[in-house]
């Protein structure tokens, strides 16, 4: 059977996915890859972001062959350097823990 | 009774030797206590303990070795007072405090290590076995390969303890940590007969030899992120 995930193997996932989609990634998507309720994602969403490792931002985005009037605009979820720097360091201490069986 | 086995040649290498896998294992209670800090996994912390008390053990008798080597000032003074009775006591008492600290503090290091995977602990036998590991430190002041024939005993529990996490996990730096204590079993067999001064450096170097693939088993790890570092 498999663990229960913790708390921290959350947010790396969650940082993960977003590093696995160019470092940007819709909420929703977000939220489907990572297995989390919207509440849930919510609350990790404020906690990353009052962490300062990931910020929300919104982009444009061309709606088909129309011009830019119709352009809207979405919001995205961006992972920042120390979010990467932290789920590199993750990375290496889930190795370590394999390593060890722990 | 001999003090130390190390032939004259060879004095102060050995002490490079135990200052290398002090770096190392001091290396592997970082990398543990980090490991705890991020993600809450007791064991981690745990595991951290075995490898300080190791490294702990080695700053013992690298402090015991490097006064017995390099401190002229203490033998002169030592030679001076026309060697009474309490003082060759109290220089004994001092290198064998030292040896005493290094033998204790890593069968107890060993011993966290080798208890880490097992499912079922019992703390009544922990300390039984604790008490064991005291007696046995202390008994080699006196049968010098009592000690290396218990590390042996320790050795071999975590090489078969961690086989079977390797035979779960098939990870390649887990296969690394088991050549490193089939390498520290090894030198503590050459280290039972060390009174032949060849067999004493050969271990030595078979310790050295398990630490550089302990160090190459950090690397290993820090590399292990190397495709999220290229995004």
């Amino acid at each position: 059977m498999e663990r229960k995930r913790s708390r921290a193997d959350i947010i790396s996932d969650m940082l993960l996915m977003i590093q696995q989609k160019g470092g940007k990634i819709k909420p929703t998507h977000l939220m489907y890859k990572a297995n989390l309720s919207h509440k849930q994602m919510k609350l990790y969403l404020d906690e990353l972001e009052k962490s300062k490792l990931i910020i929300k931002s919104s982009v444009e985005e061309a709606n088909g062959k129309k011009s830019k009037e119709n352009s809207k605009e979405k919001n995205v979820i961006e992972i920042t350097k120390k979010g990467r720097d932290l789920l590199i360091k993750y990375n290496q201490m889930r190795e370590f823990e394999k390593t060890f069986g722990l | 009774m001999k003090i130390v086995f190390t032939p004259e040649w060879f004095l102060g290498t050995d002490v490079m030797i135990e200052l290398f896998s002090f770096i190392i294992l001091f290396l592997f209670f970082i990398f543990s206590y980090k490991s705890y800090k991020i993600t809450k996994n007791k064991k981690s912390l745990y595991l951290g303990w075995g490898f300080l008390l190791i490294a702990i053990a080695e700053i013992a008798t690298i402090l015991t070795k490097v006064v017995l080597y390099y401190d002229m000032s203490f033998t002169r003074h030592i030679g001076e007072m026309i060697l009474t009775y309490n003082v060759v006591k109290s220089v004994d008492f001092f290198y064998e405090l030292g040896f005493f600290l290094h033998k204790f503090f890593t069968l107890l290091g060993l011993y966290f290590i080798y208890r880490l995977p097992m499912k079922e602990k019992s703390s009544s036998d922990a300390l039984l076995i604790v008490f064991f590991l005291l007696i046995s430190s202390l008994v080699s002041t006196t049968i010098y390969y009592l000690f290396h024939v218990t590390s042996l005993i320790l050795l071999s529990l975590i090489f078969i303890e961690y086989y079977g996490v390797y035979k779960k996990n098939k990870s390649k730096n887990t296969k690394m940590f088991l050549i490193a204590i089939g390498l520290l079993a090894f030198s503590s067999i050459l280290f039972i007969m060390s009174s032949l001064a060849a067999v004493y450096v050969s271990g030595q170097f078979i310790q050295l030899i398990a630490y550089i693939v302990l160090l190459v088993l950090i690397i290993g790890i820090l590399n292990s992120s190397k495709e999220l570092k290229k995004h």
